[in-house]
């Protein structure tokens, strides 16, 4: 698992690649939070196109920084979801809570 | 020629071996032809069996607490999967079946496992015996799934 981050104003974009499954989570909430806290930002795009797989870690980590952006005052939304990462999303109800986009 | 075949692995329930065993399985799928779809909806299956195994069966991760995996495809292209651990059992199978229960809610478990594997295999069971292990087992028919296909 690997990201970048880019940001306009106060719009951070962080795209991933690779696999986020229980393994990958371990480092990267603390790395993604920290990212966010660094910076402050509004909005938060998470791209995943480069997404490979995602199980029901990737929901709890989603989640989990939607929480933390809201306690923040800013936003999450998902970009260019993958058709497996999509599936795993719809099934449990991730769209109802944190907005895709693209 | 018959579609029997038929696998087993055991490996320390380590985080790192979360990827390589949902691989595997996949891997062993692909002489029934799977639709890329099915291919998906195995690896998120055995995925969240195996994240179960190492974040709930274990108080750590050791070389000595396993996790063994068995695969079979029938004639009529079934594939059952069966995750083992040898750790805590679960004491309530049927809460632990309920979506989004967890018992690890600070660690931003989602309490969706089971749930996905009822939704994207055919058939689950899971049997728990606290002190002794649980197992896992799903079913997926190969090459008919029509929303798999979708995926």
């Amino acid at each position: 698992m690997d990201y970048k981050c880019s940001q306009t104003d106060r719009v951070m974009t962080v795209a991933f690649f690779g696999d986020i499954d229980e393994f990958a989570c371990r480092t990267l909430r603390s790395d993604i939070d920290a990212k966010i806290v660094g910076s402050a930002p509004k909005e938060v795009i998470f791209d995943l196109n480069g997404v490979s797989f995602v199980d029901s870690t990737g929901i709890g980590f989603i989640l989990g920084r939607y929480k933390k952006l809201c306690v923040a005052g800013g936003r999450l939304k998902l970009a260019n979801v993958p058709p497996q990462v999509d599936k795993v999303f719809r099934t449990s109800g991730v769209y109802s809570v944190v907005e895709k986009v693209r | 020629m018959t579609k029997k075949n038929y696998m087993k692995m055991v490996l320390p329930a380590c985080g790192k071996n979360e990827s390589f065993a949902r691989n595997v399985v996949a891997g062993f799928t692909v002489e029934c032809s799977p639709t890329m779809g099915e291919i998906n909806d195995i690896k998120t299956a055995v995925s969240e069996a195996v994240t179960n195994a190492v974040v709930h069966a274990y108080d750590r991760e050791e070389e000595k607490n396993l996790i063994e995996i068995c695969a079979d495809i029938d004639d009529d292209s079934v594939l059952t999967v069966s995750v083992k651990d040898f750790g805590r059992g679960i004491e309530d199978v049927e809460k632990a079946k309920e979506p989004f229960f967890t018992t690890k809610p600070d660690d931003e478990r989602s309490g969706m496992g089971f749930t996905v594997i009822e939704t994207f295999m055919d058939e689950m069971d899971v049997r728990s015996v606290p002190g002794e292990g649980t197992t896992v087992v799903m079913k997926k028919r190969i090459g008919r799934s029509k929303d798999s296909a979708e995926c």
